[in-house]
């Protein structure tokens, strides 16, 4: 009896290093990223999520909050999703496209809830004055961010090009899809999306800090509130993930429905290890 | 059986309930922006003083590289600032975080400055533009050309705020340099910048090391025609003896408290690894073997010591027990390991390996283990010393033909810049601690 | 490079030909050590203070005893340098056969007392060369001791990879610079 027990108990570690169970199966899907311009849907189609809806056929977005220039993305690159989102308009009569210099990827999602602070810069008639004769230079500032923007739009489109990547005709939908919609799995998607407002470097990493929040989105995509299960213990590494938290308090896409996502947050892809 | 039966059924319970829990898993594994954007707007002038561009200009310049070497930001670019960059409003509220949050910026840098005769105040302030967290207010007050230092302490304090642990920027690195036509100790702030000479032997100065607890340093010089190790204060510029035996003295570290010096000395003949207190007296002899042993470094507890030594044929590294004596080998790759450095949290020691006549910096666990190169590319890299905060690595680069100079880098080998010019055959920097 | 050492030797050897023919005792001297070949000028390159001070004592002294002094000097000055290999404080067969003839020259002059310096190439680490020349000197001295000559009379220094006699990053110039040189003491 307890040979047998001794004897089930060695199976489990065997069979979780055997070839028969490979890894994936267990714990990592491979990473696909996502490209954040396509649909979320709930039974996504067999395809690719960082593929583009091709030029020819635009769809129309009901809600589009967001019009960004799709870049195909190369499959390889770490995380280099780089959308060029189009801030829409609010309260403010001019928003400046953000600035992209070579090596940052600031990716700015446009704010559709008010800020507080526009709020209060809203009114003063002195400010607006300001702003007013701020504009010009703004846009002269304006045009020479375009054209870098351009270059580097150009750049990346060749990079990519170069790369040759299968993406950019496969059908929009996810790798393991089984449905009939053009599109992509909320899961994917909020993960893509959470992970490109999080800033942190590995400067700043003391040993490997994990962390679980819950985020509870309605329909629209609107974060509804959120809690820290598990704290990583590791303040710094905590503030980051509250920040990347405060900027996806939107998502760019509207969920099929309200959802509750579970997410946990480490650094295993980031740290080298040995 | 029916125990079996039991386990089998947990096995399955432990492999499902992952899958059914309500909300949707995600696994995040790494963050999308692994840099933080920071924008790091120009000093404004405050109150009566007047605009002193060349002061905001410095400053700028020394943080920006301070900055740009810490590795951890991505600096949004000062083109596309808007309106609030040129606003002095330092406060909470009186910040358009609107503005830096359409630029991308996660941090915020805000500064004044007042020049009142000599007298120089810069107050600063570190925002998370997210959260709009004030997250380091500083005011700083010195002398008209203490413009370099504030910078340096405010970078060292926005690491501090960032990451927990402070910088190292507003430290000293000492060197010997041959700029006088003899080599010379000299000492410069991590940027390179303000190098001055504190000997003046018109002989050989080698190896300095900087005392942990007091503003100064031991090297070695043939002054006295022997390789003697000195001892000078940096601001009084008293300087003394304090090893001269026969034959070598040479390769002094003070120990992490201050209170022994690990050297080599040859008065047996042979070179041995020493304790000696800081008066010179000898206080024991640590390795015993015909070979030389030479170069020691101190771990960060005071515990062990490393040091090269050819005992095994070539010169590889070593760790000595400081109590019992004891010697186990660190390095058996390649042919010829020398000039270890213990970093200060102990986790790590850099050495350099010399590989087809090029010495290039490795590191390696005190277990050794994970060893890894983290210099390439041409010209011989040597005497790898560590900041004090373990984030960097000071050592000197020699390209044949233009002759030595001094490099900083991270410690994983990125980031690496030139601080000391070419030309002056500038060798051995040593990092100073907390200055 | 190169050529300034060139220029330096050129420069030395008038010197050293001016000095020579100031002092005939010396000029007799000097051609002993010129025809062992090129090293014995560098060595001398290396000692331009000596040879100065040398020729003012000889101007100031005319009894006997200070004349046996500076013969003993010159008869030290013949002393040739030896080479080691890379990395190595082992004597070579060639540097034994160099340290006979030194020993011949030192036992016939044994009021004369000398710093054996042992010098590595550029190649290794400051420190772990350092600790490789006083290893070179010492074998040299150890050597000498063995051929007949006082150890009290041999002193050792190491300069480690601090002062080549050809700054040149080449195998020839690494070659002769490990060396152990020997200077006469005062």
């Amino acid at each position: 009896m307890l040979l047998v027990s001794l004897l089930l108990h060695l199976l489990v570690p065997i069979l979780y290093y055997s070839p028969l169970f490979p890894k994936k199966a267990i714990k990592k899907p491979p990473v696909y990223r996502v490209n954040l311009v396509n649909k979320i849907v709930k039974n996504p189609q067999a395809g690719r999520p960082e593929a583009t809806v091709a030029k020819k056929k635009p769809k129309v977005k009901k809600k589009p909050k967001v019009k960004p220039k799709p870049i195909p993305v190369k499959p390889k690159a770490k995380p280099k999703v780089k959308p060029k989102p189009k801030p829409k308009p609010k309260p403010k009569p001019k928003v400046v496209k953000p600035k992209v210099k070579p090596k940052s990827k600031p990716v700015v999602k446009p704010e559709p809830t008010k800020p507080k602070v526009s709020k209060a810069q809203e009114n003063t008639l002195a400010k607006r004055l300001k702003e007013l004769r701020e504009k010009k230079q703004r846009e002269s500032a304006e045009q020479a961010r375009k054209e870098k923007l351009a270059a580097l739009k150009a750049a990346a489109v060749a990079e990519s090009e170069k790369v040759d990547s299968p993406i950019s005709d496969a059908p929009v939908g996810m790798v393991d899809g089984k449905g009939d919609e053009a599109g992509v799995r909320a899961t994917a998607f909020v993960q893509e999306f959470i992970q490109q407002q999080w800033s942190f470097s590995k400067y700043q990493a003391v040993g490997t800090p994990e962390a679980e929040v819950k985020l509870f989105y309605n329909a629209e995509g609107t974060l509804l509130h959120y809690r820290f299960v598990k704290k990583s213990g590791h303040e710094i590494f905590d503030e980051s993930l509250a920040r990347a938290i405060a900027k996806s308090k939107q998502l760019s896409q509207p969920l099929p429905e309200a959802m509750e996502f579970d997410i946990f947050f480490n650094l295993k892809d980031m740290l080298d290890k040995p | 059986m029916k125990l079996l039966r039991v386990k089998l059924l947990l096995l399955f319970v432990v492999l499902l309930v992952p899958s059914l829990s309500l909300a949707a898993r995600i696994e995040i594994s790494a963050p999308g922006e692994q840099t933080i954007p920071l924008a790091l707007t120009r000093l404004l002038p405050m109150g009566v003083g007047g605009s002193q561009p060349a002061i905001a200009r410095e400053f700028l310049q020394v943080l920006e590289g301070d900055l740009e070497l810490s590795g951890l930001f991505d600096l949004v670019d000062p083109a596309s600032f808007m309106g609030d960059a040129d606003k002095l409003g330092l406060r909470r509220t009186e910040i358009d975080f609107y503005q830096w949050r359409m630029l991308g910026a996660e941090a915020l840098i805000k500064g004044g400055y007042r020049r009142d005769g000599d007298r120089l105040t810069i107050e600063l302030r570190l925002y998370d533009v997210i959260t709009q967290r004030l997250l380091s207010g500083r005011r700083y007050a010195g002398k008209a050309k203490a413009v370099r230092k504030i910078a340096h302490t405010f970078a060292d304090q926005i690491l501090k705020s960032l990451t927990g642990e402070k910088g190292p920027f507003a430290t000293k690195i000492a060197y010997i340099s041959k700029r006088s036509g003899n080599k010379e100790l000299y000492m410069m702030d991590v940027d390179g910048h303000q190098p001055v000479r504190l000997t003046n032997h018109r002989s050989i100065v080698l190896n300095p090391d900087f005392s942990p607890n007091r503003k100064e340093l031991i090297f070695t010089s043939y002054r006295n025609d022997n390789p003697d190790l000195f001892r000078k204060e940096v601001y009084t510029g008293r300087e003394s003896r304090v090893s001269l035996k026969p034959g070598l003295n040479i390769g002094g570290r003070y120990s992490p408290d201050g209170r022994e010096i690990a050297l080599t000395l040859s008065k047996d003949k042979n070179s041995e690894i020493y304790l000696i207190g800081t008066d010179g007296t000898i206080h024991r002899r640590l390795t015993n073997h015909y070979g030389i042993d030479v170069d020691p470094s101190w771990s960060p507890r005071g515990d062990k010591i490393a040091f090269v030594s050819d005992r095994r044929g070539n010169p590889n590294v070593f760790i000595v027990d400081v109590r019992s004596r004891d010697v186990t080998r660190l390095t058996y790759e390649g042919k010829y390991n020398a000039t270890p450095a213990w970093s200060p949290k102990g986790d790590r020691i850099a050495f350099s390996r010399l590989d087809e006549g090029v010495f290039n910096i490795f590191t390696i666990r005190p277990d050794g283990t994970d060893e890894r190169q983290v210099t390439f590319g041409d010209g011989s890299k040597e005497h790898p010393r560590w900041s004090p905060d373990g984030r960097f690595l000071v050592y000197s680069l020699d390209r044949r033909g233009s002759g030595k100079s001094i490099w900083v880098m991270r410690a994983d080998g990125t980031g690496a810049r030139q601080i000391s010019p070419l030309g002056e055959n500038d060798s051995h920097p040593a990092w100073s601690d907390r200055w | 490079m190169q050529k300034i050492t060139i220029t330096r030797l050129v420069v030395m050897l008038f010197v050293l030909t001016l000095l020579a023919s100031g002092c005939a005792k010396k000029a007799v001297q000097e051609e002993g050590t010129n025809d062992t070949t090129t090293q014995t000028q560098e060595v001398q390159e290396q000692q331009p203070a000596d040879v100065s001070d040398t020729s003012v004592v000889d101007n100031s002294a005319y009894d006997a005893a200070a004349a046996a002094r500076a013969a003993e000097r010159a008869a030290a000055q013949g002393l040739v340098q030896i080479h080691f290999d890379f990395d190595q404080y082992v004597l070579t067969d060639d540097a034994k056969s160099t340290l006979v003839g030194n020993a011949g020259l030192l036992r016939a002059a044994p009021a004369v007392k000398v710093l054996i310096e042992g010098h590595c190439d550029e190649r290794g680490s400051d420190e772990y060369n350092l600790a490789l020349g006083e290893k070179r000197a010492l074998a040299t001295k150890n050597y000498l001791v063995s051929l007949g000559v006082a150890a009290e009379r041999l002193a050792i220094i190491s300069y480690g990879e601090e002062k080549p006699v050809d700054p040149a990053h080449t195998k020839e110039a690494w070659a002769k610079n490990r060396r152990a040189d020997f200077k006469v003491k005062r």
